[in-house]
């Protein structure tokens, strides 16, 4: 192979890997040029391309039109008691899973990957029904509780496989010193895995962040709506002006996107060395 | 024909030069040992031969075609690789079929089915199958021809591994360490069948090690390299009995060459306390050296160990005794001849002599080294260059 | 091969020794009871719930009230006239989604995969569609795909193609394809970094073998990289398939199942039957049918990688 193939190969290589990362990060581009975008010109065509500066105040005008606020916040508390109470529930069983082996451990490493098999849409009326009996319904907490039936198995699994990465003989140095295996679990351990535990908060954080349907269902108070559902009544209509609609889509995405960058290499890792197994 | 010329062949990674302006010629038919430590820059170069590395500088010639822009698939080359490198989802025979397929590629053999029956239909055909398991036989793998490669031994694989490269029937043979993978009694029966597989295919091979056991026992010609840099290329014996420097001089041999600080006195040299005699040639070459240092080389199997302040004798202290059997290892600390050694941690006081059988010897028996200067090599402590060898 | 391999991706550690003889046999259990509890509670009980509703005849606006109708729900599900038209678009849907996210996916991890300035960014960067929030995705898709102001027909009739004024979300035969183009777009990030973190497991020896042997790009390919690669791979699309079974807000957002079913998968009919329809018993029956097709997925899924496993040699 010549330099000159060499060369071109390489410059095609780039501009395709380009090309993805265009069609990746265009439409939150997009989201973010609507919101710019003066009324006169949303719906002129051909539609404007780069952003224009004059608009800036369209956020200032999305926290005052729409509760804007009011749903980041409530979106934000959901999320956090679905991160804290989903790796709260997740480090024992993900250490047990690594670490014993005893009966019935293929029987719960079966059941939590046998619920990702099952839809929230179709969980959600049994869900309402029992947390109506619960009084938990239109609380945040009750959501929380709800969102976190749902994030915590990947969780656990995401734990499960960085903890099977940390090797037995500092647990078992501890031993010699005393520790109980509790000590062993919150001390020892979860530092050493710290990178796939933040992965892990990241991850349900935004599944909570994220999360629409249950949200729909089981909020009616305005004042409890999360952003997602917020949002998704400004889905497909006009009526309320796009680029506020756009402005406020953004505000609730950014936050995910931006996270995410930061811990994707872990959360990575964190999957494979879960599914390498046989 | 596979002679093989390197001419000036470098190759830089940024500011370091991991090969640096390496020529050698090779003749067809040689099994060329590139020797080295670690980091030597052994294995760069061969994979530079292969065309698995990218030349920085120079030229690689193959009897009279310039190779070194060529890519891998076109040089006539084959490489046996550290870790054997078999396809593990392939049965020994399709590993070993592989070359010949890829051979007879054409573009169209990627489309899913077409391709999948030619491919089919040129392992089954006669001249390849017959070679395959020519090959096979050779190597004794005939029995394990429809196995997996992790079902096989370390030197099973080994054998699918040179099967894989003979069947190619390639003008040159590139082996990177092929046997440091091996336990050491497997190692020694896998290198009488590599010198044995030489023999039969004739071709030109290129074999790396850090071993200098392997090289001494399989190598018609040695390239001892360290830094990039060949510090001499000749046979066994030539590195053996004339190191063109210190450092081929400690690298060749089990134990060592000790080298002694020695200075020209009249017609002898000079060892620490004792002036001893010296073949003329090399007395006279040591009245050249600079500054008048010279280290002189003598093998431990050349200071015989006789009473203390015995005449002509280098005065010194058993520190270690080792007994392998039919000889017995020495250690001695002189009392005030010094030493040349730069390996890490070694003090300039201490050198290696064999004793034969077992000897009654204890550490702190006090002993005199009697040197035979006759196949000794002298050295400018200055520059490690040789300066003369008897 | 890549540096920049996330830790973490470590061998794990050799034998694990069951609970120590001075702790008490009861201490894993004492470790994934609180979990297994919950989630027998949260998610096995209302399974069990919805088996048992799939039995009844339950209104949305009297939950309690339930009439035992046996197996009707599932006989009226099969004989609907629009039945098969949900399970071709489930089928349509879930097989498009894996197989081009996984094709995507797997183009952009090779490209990934070779040096070059700034791929650490880039590796990062191509994960955004994969972070954001599906309510927001099917915000502005939305919006992108408007037959008259969406930057999508923009784009078409700049390309040339006259009729670019399509009715995307609008139109039966449009809408499907723009709900996939929307899911592939948030999904093939995952497949690429799923597949990408595969690669760096291919031994460059390997390839260099290879490539000695006269292999050119698409034989090492298919001689080295897809046979390493390949167990994780399927994996990857085992989980593809089951999450497209389950998709539920990227649809029902963007058209509701419409037009005329066009879009609507068991997952969206579940939910229009249910809280549309106030069906809740139909709805259950549907609910259903998607986890059994999710546990035959994975029942073959399984089976499939043991065969391949036993003859490897690895069983």
């Amino acid at each position: 192979m010549t330099t000159a193939t060499m060369r071109w190969g390489h410059a095609l290589r780039i501009a395709a890997v380009l090309l993805i990362l265009a069609a990746a990060g265009f439409p939150i581009y997009w989201m973010f040029v609507t919101s710019l975008t003066p009324s006169a010109e949303l719906f002129a065509v051909p539609p404007r391309i780069l952003p224009t500066w004059s608009q800036r105040d369209v956020y200032e005008e999305a926290f005052r039109a729409i509760p804007v606020a009011t749903w980041l916040a409530n979106s934000a508390l959901i999320a956090a008691g679905t991160t804290v109470l989903s790796i709260g529930l997740a480090i024992f069983p993900a250490y047990a899973l690594s670490r014993f082996r005893f009966r019935g451990k293929g029987l719960m490493g079966l059941g939590l990957f046998a619920t990702q098999m099952l839809p929230e849409a179709m969980l959600v009326v049994p869900l309402y029904a029992i947390f109506g009996q619960l009084a938990l319904l239109n609380t945040l907490g009750g959501l929380v509780l709800a969102n976190t039936a749902f994030s915590v198995p990947v969780i656990t699994w995401l734990l499960k496989g960085a903890i099977d990465g940390v090797p037995i003989d500092i647990e078992e140095a501890a031993r010699i010193d005393g520790c109980t295996r509790v000590g062993i679990v919150l001390s020892i351990v979860l530092p050493l895995v710290a990178p796939s535990l933040a992965a892990a908060a990241v991850i349900a954080f935004f599944h909570g962040w994220n999360e629409y349907v249950l949200a729909q269902t089981f909020i009616s108070q305005e004042a409890l709506r999360p952003a997602s559902v917020g949002l998704a009544s400004f889905v497909g209509e006009l009526s309320t002006p796009v680029h506020t609609v756009m402005a406020v889509g953004l505000l609730y995405t950014i936050p995910a996107v931006v996270f995410y960058l930061f811990v994707q290499r872990y959360v990575v890792a964190g999957m494979t060395a879960g599914s390498v197994k046989g | 024909m596979a002679s093989i010329r390197l001419q000036g062949v470098t190759r830089a990674f940024g500011p370091k030069l991991a090969v640096n302006d390496i020529n050698l010629d090779v003749a067809d038919g040689e099994f060329l040992v590139l020797l080295g430590p670690s980091g030597c820059g052994k294995s760069t170069l061969l994979r530079m031969l292969a065309g698995l590395e990218s030349v920085s500088e120079g030229e690689i010639w193959l009897d009279d075609y310039r190779v070194d822009q060529l890519p891998p698939s076109a040089r006539d080359m084959a490489f046996v690789f550290q870790s054997y490198a078999l396809y593990p989802h392939m049965t020994v025979r399709r590993n070993i079929t592989f070359p010949l397929i890829m051979r007879r590629h054409r573009w169209w053999f990627h489309i899913p089915v077409l391709g999948h029956l030619a491919k089919r239909r040129i392992e089954r055909s006669p001249e390849v199958r017959e070679l395959v398991d020519r090959t096979a036989g050779i190597l004794a793998l005939t029995e394990m021809l429809d196995r997996l490669p992790k079902t096989l031994s370390g030197g099973q694989r080994q054998r699918v591994a040179l099967g894989r490269a003979m069947v190619r029937k390639p003008q040159v043979f590139l082996m990177d360490e092929p046997l440091s993978n091996l336990d050491a009694k497997l190692r020694t029966a896998m290198r009488g069948e590599i010198i044995k597989l030489h023999q039969q295919v004739g071709g030109t091979f290129v074999y790396v090690t850090h071993d200098q056991i392997e090289a001494m026992t399989m190598g018609t010609k040695i390239a001892l390299m360290r830094d990039g840099v060949v510090q001499q290329f000749g046979t066994a014996r030539e590195i053996y009995t004339d190191p063109v420097n210190t450092y081929v001089a400690r690298f060749i041999g089990t134990p060592p060459m000790n080298l002694l600080a020695a200075a020209p006195e009249g017609e002898g040299l000079r060892i620490g306390e004792v002036v001893l005699p010296l073949p003329p040639a090399l007395a006279a070459a040591a009245r050249k050296a600079p500054n008048r240092a010279v280290l002189v080389g003598v093998r431990p199997s050349a200071l015989s160990v006789a009473a203390a302040d015995s005449p002509g004798t280098i005065a010194g202290e058993v520190a270690l005794v080792e007994h392998i059997g039919a000889e017995s290892l020495l250690s001695v600390r002189l009392a005030q001849a010094r030493t040349a050694h730069e390996e890490e941690g070694m003090s300039h006081d201490e050198v290696m002599a064999t004793a034969p059988g077992y000897s009654d010897l204890e550490p702190g028996a006090r002993v005199g080294l009697r040197p035979d200067l006759a196949d000794a090599v002298l050295f400018s402590a200055e520059s490690g260059k040789q300066l003369a060898a008897a | 091969m890549s540096q920049d391999v996330a830790p973490g991706a470590v061998r794990p550690a050799a034998a694990k020794p069951a609970a120590r003889p001075d702790e008490g046999r009861w201490v894993p259990y004492l470790f994934i009871g609180p979990l297994a509890l919950y989630l027998l509670l949260l998610q096995f009980y209302p399974l069990v719930q919805e088996l048992l509703l799939s039995f009844t005849s339950t209104s949305l606006l009297s939950p309690r009230d339930h009439t035992y109708v046996g197996l009707d729900n599932y006989r009226n599900l099969i004989a609907a006239s629009d039945f098969h038209q949900v399970l071709l678009v489930t089928f349509v849907y879930t097989i498009a989604c894996v197989v081009l996210a996984v094709g995507l996916g797997l183009a952009a991890a090779m490209l990934l995969d070779q040096p070059f300035r700034g791929r650490g960014v880039a590796r990062a960067l191509v994960t955004i569609p994969w972070a954001a929030p599906p309510v927001a995705v099917a915000l502005v898709f939305v919006w992108i795909f408007n037959a008259q102001y969406g930057v999508f027909n923009f784009v078409l009739r700049s390309l040339g193609f006259e009729s670019g004024q399509e009715n995307w979300l609008d139109s039966p035969e449009l809408a499907l394809p723009a709900i996939l183009i929307t899911t592939i777009w948030q999904i093939f990030p995952f497949a690429a970094v799923v597949i990408l973190a595969a690669l760096q497991g291919v031994s460059s020896e390997l390839r260099e073998a290879a490539i000695i042997d006269g292999a050119d790009r698409l034989s090492v390919f298919g001689a080295v990289v897809w046979p390493t690669i390949r167990p994780s791979v399927a994996l990857l699309a085992l989980f593809l398939t089951i999450w497209s079974i389950r998709r539920f807000d990227l649809i029902w957002l963007m058209t509701q199942g419409g037009p005329i079913g066009a879009t609507e998968t068991l997952v969206i009919k579940l939910y229009r039957e249910g809280f549309v329809y106030r069906d809740l018993g139909q709805a259950a029956s549907v609910g259903m049918i998607g986890v059994a097709i999710a546990l035959l997925v994975t029942f073959v899924y399984f089976h499939f990688t043991r065969r391949a496993e036993i003859a490897e040699g690895r069983r």
